[in-house]
């Protein structure tokens, strides 16, 4: 029964888990080489070259010493094709306070205007400095957050923090706030709010 | 500690809750360990979010807070962010009319409407719902002489409204429309519980198809009307924030008499529509 419903669940994300072992234990991801061009949703690797990845207290810990920047890449909601008028579509952001939002920059592929315009913004927020500490961070079992801290490492960041637990881990233990996506990255393009 | 389930559990959770949505419903999910710490974002933040939806549904109605008249039971944590159990319960079922369920962090936080007639008993409503954030549910009830009332609960789940399903569109949508209605057994004079359950994807329009990064068109059901014979029992109108399969657990008047006719449409212009035969009670 458990091996038939397995099987069914896998038709449909075949290739997200073709990684996986069972669940309670998603190991064995292989980092890629370079950025993931696979699902953006599924199972990431326990490390990533060139970047430190960190849970919890040490993003705690690297906030209180070194002022990071903090970047979420997390989707934008998107409002559904059709959705009706009179009713209320409200999406309300809500992220670590204080963090940059990108909306879907660890894409992959990513347009490369995108991608540039990505680029300069760190460049403006860590005052151009490739040795200022920066988190990436979505969610768990996001990739995109995982792409955006290698684009960085790419670049010749020397202080790329990866936090996997994503805004989920931080809302565990602290408040969230909502917070609009970063203007420029909204202005960089008319299809980079909403995908 | 982790608290997204892992993609594989929340598949097999998916396929399980496909395979097994008559079975298991109202069974399956029971909340895990509940941590009452940590809810200390920001009091002033949520509630001026409550106030802007409560504006957009309710204009200036005033909406008086209220321990007695409506309930909001659901799980601390919620197991699956996609599947949250929600019951309502509303002790002073006379006074009731109908009842609205606002999950205030969801995109569309207006996730269902319930308008109950005089076939319904109005004491309990259960369904399930897709929640997006930590966030808090209102429940707003409505009485007969026109006044709203309105409690909240605070619930801690992730990512529910663009949780894929798990399987190809195809899979979730077959036997779309097909339904059952279970019946607690009828004790004479009392209420009967009923539950209907609904086969539909309830698609949210927010699930991504992972290999083909397409957006799987919102299709989702939008309005229940439940009549048994020439009596309306109740009207549900609902939003891409109910769980898919929905289920739903409502009350029936004891002293109704004949079939009870279901009929549900999509946004898609699905309509289906069933019989069922609601038992009798015996002495």
């Amino acid at each position: 029964m458990r091996h038939r419903l397995l099987r069914l669940a896998v038709a449909g994300t075949a290739l997200l888990l073709a990684a996986a072992s069972p669940a309670d234990s998603p190991v064995n991801v292989p980092e890629p080489d370079g950025i993931w061009t696979g699902p953006q949703r599924g199972y990431t690797p326990a490390t990533l070259a060139g970047a430190n990845v960190i849970d919890i207290d040490a993003l705690d810990a690297l906030i209180a010493r070194d002022r990071p920047v903090l970047l979420d890449v997390s989707l934008a909601d998107r409002r559904p094709a059709g959705f009706p008028d009179d009713r209320p579509w409200l999406p309300a952001h809500r992220s670590v306070p204080g963090a940059v939002w990108m909306a879907n920059a660890g894409a992959a592929p990513l347009d490369p205007a995108r991608e540039a315009l990505f680029l300069k913004r760190v460049a403006e927020l860590t005052g151009s400095d490739k040795g200022r500490a920066v988190v990436a961070f979505c969610h768990p079992e996001c990739w995109g957050s995982w792409n955006a801290a290698k684009r960085l490492v790419l670049q010749g960041y020397t202080r790329v923090h990866w936090f996997p637990e994503g805004i989920e881990g931080w809302q565990e233990r602290h408040p969230t706030t909502v917070i609009p996506e970063d203007a420029a990255w909204s202005a960089g393009t008319g299809v980079g709010a909403q995908r | 500690m982790r608290p997204a389930r892992p993609v594989l559990v929340r598949s097999v959770l998916a396929a399980l809750t496909l395979a097994l949505p008559l079975a298991s419903a109202g069974t399956a999910l029971r909340p895990s360990a509940v941590h009452a710490a940590g809810a200390s974002d920001d009091e002033a933040e949520r509630l001026a979010r409550w106030k802007e939806i409560q504006k957009s549904i309710f204009g200036d109605r005033r909406i008086a807070p209220t321990d007695s008249l409506v309930k909001v039971d659901a799980p601390v944590r919620a197991m699956d962010a996609a599947l949250v159990p929600i019951t309502l319960t509303m002790p002073e079922k006379d006074r009731i009319a109908a009842v609205h369920l606002v999950i205030d962090d969801n995109p569309s936080p207006y996730a269902a409407h319930i308008t109950f007639g005089p076939g319904a008993d109005a004491g309990e409503i259960k369904l399930r719902v897709r929640v997006n954030n930590y966030t808090n549910i209102h429940a707003v009830v409505e009485t007969k002489d026109g006044q709203l009332f309105e409690t909240t609960k605070f619930v801690k789940a992730s990512g529910g409204c663009s949780a894929p399903m798990g399987m190809s569109d195809e899979e979730a949508m077959k036997g779309m429309g097909d339904m059952k209605l279970r019946f607690a057994e009828a004790q004479p004079g009392r209420p009967v519980e009923a539950t209907l359950m609904i086969r539909h994807p309830n698609f949210s329009g927010m699930q991504m198809n992972q290999i083909t990064r397409d957006y799987t068109p919102a299709r989702y059901i939008n309005k229940v009307a439940i009549t048994r014979g020439d009596q309306a029992v109740l009207t549900l109108d609902g939003d891409i924030s109910i769980a898919s399969n929905p289920v739903i657990n409502f009350g029936l008047q004891p002293a109704g008499q004949g079939p009870i006719r279901v009929v549900a449409t999509d946004n898609q212009n699905g309509r289906w529509e069933h019989s069922f035969t609601a038992p009798s009670a015996t002495n």
